[in-house]
């Protein structure tokens, strides 16, 4: 060890009980610091999964209108040789076409207006967990089958079980009254009150049928295996669909921009809750080291009649923090991590969250995920903040004159 | 013998500014701690405040009477009969501010270009003025103007999805009480606006007795919503109301119609006091380590004091003193800089550029700060005895140094 | 009367491992009005016997009775109170409070006393003009000479005239001049106040000021004598 570096070490615990409560001051925050970033990144994860994996999937094609303006009309042709040649392109059968309409769906008893989505039955499983979540019947298999998959709430509410048939009034792509009978094939139950009473799945080729799409339909939805790639995989798509510029790949930002913007205001007053705990930890060191610099001053002037100069004073204070500032993040990220990796394991709840997890699409209970982003950002920035605290008074050593300075007190 | 409090203040004021570079970073550790809680506390309680208030203006109410099966198969065939004899007494009671009837079923709207499900209300247009502002934000064309109204008014968003707008005929299709589907064409006569867009998007509303007569329903209705005085405080309106409704309906006040919305009042209590809590525990560090640091400068006063025959009370007492000055008057500052920075926000911060976002947390896309006096009180009364409580070590220690050893202390 | 009466007075400090003697069986009677000085090398006792007189310290055994009362058994809230009452202290240095004036310092321990805002302060006027320093009131500790320092503290001592005035090493840091106004100072109040005085020091010029010289070693008296010779 150098010298500097142990008279640095040396000098810190002068005053035990304040270099410790400075250090526990650090510890404090960046153990609150790690938590909370990891919670949170593991929410958003979570959501993000969560929602685009429920029903939205990753990226989608789609008509360039669409989106901003779902309208039956504005549909992608040949969708199921697009579909196909981006499987093919791709390499993944994570990649499936829908359509989507609005009609009255009626039982022998009751009537509600409901969404209908033609699926692929056989890739559909590859881009959403609702076939996952069908609790009586089954799932479609025939995709040419009369026959549906509708929610739990709506089963409850048009009176209706599994082989019941169903009555569906709307209109079709041509504004051509559609009509259509169909039988319930399963029951699915995801949890969401809204999904499980307005959506409902039925194979894309009778929805085309049913409301005069001849081929067409108005998504194709891709599911990519890791959200980073999502940017890279979109590249890819936009090259396949290039011939036909009225079709747009839409990245899940685009598609649910409330998700992102939901998580970008979180962020928000996250950081500015962050942001306050880094200042008053800043308040902290600074008081202890312009305190440490002001009852060294004679001291201090000693060493500069020595000759030592001003400079290398500075850097031994600066050192200091740094030694503080390091036993902060080190103790602060262990024990940040260890917390983390408890919650990680079972889970966090506090009072009134299932509601808001619900609004969210997540379970009651949130999983913090600990990765080295998560443990080490937040403490590196109360590390940054410390250094720069203690430039004052590291500072302030610059403008000492030795003679004034050995008659200090 | 107690040492007066004249003398000590007096020395607790003097040896707070004794280090004043100390005491000023201290200081502004406070000003900033308390800022910030009070500053955060109040957008929080902004934002909550609109969630509610938009939640209970959609909702609306704070109390509904529905039929028992009626919330979770909101169908025609869930409805009640017109108000009691008893209800109406209990309706007309000081605690009802406004009342209305509705009709409230599920129903597919058409226009020449698309269809939509949605959500048909029929209402009394006169009383719902009183409960609802749909009349206040009506964008385009007129609002219903009474029970027999013949027109539909909807929202803007849903007239862009279908591709109409007012003076066009729609079709609206529901069914009756004997699962007939019953249909009939309406001429949008306004548009509507409101802060969420899916509402727009899904509520649509006609006069009362024409759609229990497209319905044929009779004088049914579906629920009967009731506004209080405070929605902070419904529970002796929803007893009231209760005991005046008949047996086989269903009184629920907002928190349980709605529990997201109930619980984030709850949770919005529960945020504030970690807040303050955590600020308070950040700061408590700095708070230890300037004191301990004025105990350790001090040493000799101490045992000089004690010498000269003040009691160890009055050494305790004169740090606490000098504590309570350095929170008074950092917690001061802060206070003046919140409310400071809050006034000129008050009306609104706008956060449209993640509109979408508030939108799925059930909040609009203004922020109106919230300051609340009893969220200020709790944050500085915290702080306070807190701050007391952490004083409390240093100066106890103080208080007990052996005189001999801290005179002679070098 | 007697002043001060110690029996057989024993301390010991722990000073690391090694075991210190204080005070090793002192018994000692000090009558009213005397001008006593206490004299030794240093760590002979001297201030360590001054602790116990003035209840600052508490001997692990003997008994010490301060007009007439035991004070070998109070608590420190009662010590505290005994202090400000009967007796007065001027140490080394830093006998005053760093953050109030010289007459606020005179006036503390009637302040503490509870003595009503108007008599404290005719009386710190008084005693200040009494130790000549008329013109420093207003100033504070830091603004005043060592001597100056020394005098406010002897002001703030006699201000409640207490009985018996406790001086450790009183002029250490002075100057033979200003010393020797201060010991002229201590030997007119005791004349004129017929305030008792016990003051330790081992400087031979002060001693010749004593009436009555105590010599300590090891923490025993090993000498007690009267001296008619003493400047008076």
């Amino acid at each position: 060890m150098s010298i500097i570096l142990r008279l640095a070490w040396r000098n810190l615990w002068r005053h035990k009980r304040r270099t410790w409560l400075t250090v526990s001051a650090m510890v404090f925050s960046n153990v609150l610091l790690v938590f909370m970033i990891s919670l949170q990144l593991g929410t958003y994860k979570m959501m993000i999964d969560n929602t685009l994996n429920a029903f939205s999937g990753h990226i989608q094609v789609q008509h360039h209108l669409y989106n901003d303006d779902p309208k039956i009309r504005y549909s992608i042709p040949e969708i199921i040789q697009l579909t196909g040649q981006l499987q093919h392109a791709l390499g993944s059968d994570a990649v499936s076409a829908r359509a989507s309409a609005f009609a009255l769906a009626s039982s022998e008893q009751r009537s509600y207006g409901i969404q209908i989505i033609g699926v692929q039955p056989q890739s559909e499983f590859k881009v959403s967990t609702i076939p996952g979540l069908v609790k009586e019947g089954r799932y479609l298999s025939d995709p040419y089958a009369e026959e549906i998959v509708i929610g739990k709430v709506l089963a409850r509410n048009l009176k209706v079980k599994v082989g019941d048939e169903l009555t569906l009034l709307g209109s079709g792509r041509d504004g051509s009254f559609a009509a259509g009978i169909v039988k319930i094939a399963g029951i699915y139950e995801s949890g969401l009150t809204d999904l499980d009473r307005g959506m409902v799945e039925m194979p894309l080729l009778y929805f085309q049928q049913l409301f005069v799409m001849e081929n067409q339909g108005h998504a194709i939805v891709v599911n990519v295996p890791d959200l980073f790639e999502v940017n890279q995989w979109q590249q890819k798509i936009i090259q396949q669909i290039k011939v036909q510029p009225e079709l747009l790949a839409l990245n899940w930002m685009e598609l649910q921009p409330g998700l992102l913007q939901a998580i970008q205001a979180d962020m928000s007053s996250a950081w500015f809750m962050y942001g306050i705990l880094i200042i008053l930890v800043a308040f902290s060191v600074l008081n202890t080291q312009l305190m440490s610099v002001l009852e060294r001053t004679r001291e201090f002037g000693i060493t500069m009649a020595l000759g030592l100069k001003p400079g290398k004073l500075a850097r031994l204070i600066i050192l200091e923090t740094g030694l503080m500032a390091s036993l902060g993040l080190l103790l602060g990220c262990l024990i940040g991590f260890l917390i983390t990796l408890y919650y990680q394991r079972y889970g966090f709840y506090y009072p009134g969250m299932e509601e808001m997890a619900i609004k969210f699409n997540l379970p009651d209970r949130m999983y913090p995920s600990a990765s080295w982003l998560s443990v080490l950002f937040g403490p590196l920035i109360v590390y940054l903040f410390s250094m720069l605290a203690t430039l004052y008074p590291a500072l302030r050593l610059y403008f000492l004159r030795p003679v004034d300075a050995m008659r200090a007190a | 013998m107690q040492t007066p409090i004249k003398t000590i203040t007096i020395l607790a004021w003097r040896n707070l500014w004794r280090n004043y570079r100390r005491t000023f970073i201290m200081l502004a550790a406070i000003t900033v701690g308390a800022w910030a809680m009070i500053f955060m506390t109040a957008l929080m309680r902004g934002m909550v405040d609109e969630m509610i208030k938009d939640g209970i203006r959609s909702l609306p109410g704070h109390v509904q009477i529905h039929h028992p099966l009626y919330r979770d198969d909101p169908s025609i065939t869930n409805s009640l009969s017109a108000p009691s004899k008893q209800l109406l007494t209990a309706l007309k009671q000081d605690d009802v501010i406004a009342w209305s009837t509705r009709v409230r079923v599920p129903a597919v709207i058409s226009s020449e270009r698309d269809s939509r499900g949605i959500i048909l209300v029929g209402i009394d247009p006169v009383a719902e003025r009183s409960i609802t502002n749909t009349a206040d934000n009506i964008s385009e064309g007129r609002f219903l103007t009474d029970k027999l109204d013949n027109g539909l008014v909807i929202g803007a968003a849903l007239a862009k999805r279908l591709d109409t707008q007012p003076g066009k005929r729609v079709v609206v299709m529901s069914q009756d009480p004997d699962n007939e589907i019953a249909d009939r064409g309406f001429r949008i006569v306004g548009l509507y606006q409101a802060t969420i867009e899916a509402m727009e998007e899904n509520t649509i509303y006609a006069a009362r007795d024409t759609v229990q007569k497209l319905l044929k329903m009779g004088d049914q209705i579906s629920e009967v919503v009731i506004l209080g005085k405070d929605y902070r405080d419904v529970s002796t309106l929803t007893e009231n109301i209760k005991s005046a409704a008949a047996n086989d309906t269903e009184v629920l006040p907002w928190q349980e119609l709605d529990t997201y919305l109930g619980t984030m009042l709850k949770v919005m209590d529960g945020f504030v006091f970690v807040w303050i809590v955590v600020i308070f525990l950040a700061l408590s560090f700095g708070l230890a380590n300037t004191l301990i640091m004025a105990v350790f400068e001090r040493v000799r006063e101490i045992g000089l004091m004690q010498a000269l025959g003040m009691r160890p009370s009055g050494i305790l007492y004169q740090f606490m003193l000098e504590a309570f000055f350095l929170l008074t008057i950092g917690l001061g500052i802060g206070n003046i800089a919140a409310v400071a920075s809050i006034k000129p926000l008050e009306s609104g911060i706008d956060l449209s550029v993640v509109a979408e976002g508030m939108a799925m947390m059930g909040a609009g896309s203004t922020l109106y700060p919230a300051l609340y006096i009893s969220d200020i009180i709790l944050a500085n009364i915290i702080v306070i005895i807190l701050g007391l409580l952490t004083s409390l070590v240093p100066a106890w220690r103080a208080s007990r140094y052996d005189p001999v050893e801290a005179i002679t202390k070098t | 009367m007697t002043a001060i009466s110690c029996k057989a007075l024993c301390r010991t400090f722990q000073q690391g491992e090694v075991k210190i003697t204080g005070l090793d069986q002192v018994t000692i009677d000090i009558d009213d009005g005397e001008f006593v000085c206490l004299s030794g090398p240093s760590g002979s006792g001297k201030t360590t016997l001054l602790n116990a007189m003035g209840g600052l310290d508490t001997p692990d055994s003997g008994q010490i009775t301060v007009n007439s009362q035991r004070i070998d058994h109070l608590s420190k809230g009662e010590m505290a109170d005994m202090r400000l009452h009967k007796i007065g202290f001027v140490f080394q240095a830093y006998n005053l409070i760093p953050v109030l004036t010289a007459q606020e310092n005179i006036e503390f321990v009637m302040q503490v006393q509870g003595v009503p805002a108007t008599k404290r302060h005719i009386k710190s006027l008084e005693v200040l003009k009494e130790v000549g320093l008329e013109g420093a009131a207003d100033r504070l500790p830091s603004q005043l000479s060592g001597g100056q320092q020394q005098r406010v503290a002897v002001a703030r001592a006699i201000v409640s005239k207490p009985t018996l005035i406790l001086a450790d090493e009183p002029t250490a840091n002075l100057d033979t001049k200003t010393a020797s106004q201060l010991m002229d100072l201590f030997v007119e109040l005791n004349r004129h106040h017929k305030i008792t005085f016990v003051i330790s020091t081992h400087d031979q010029r002060i001693m010749t000021y004593a009436r009555r010289l105590i010599k300590m070693q090891d923490g025993k008296i090993i000498s007690d004598e009267k001296l008619s010779s003493a400047i008076q």
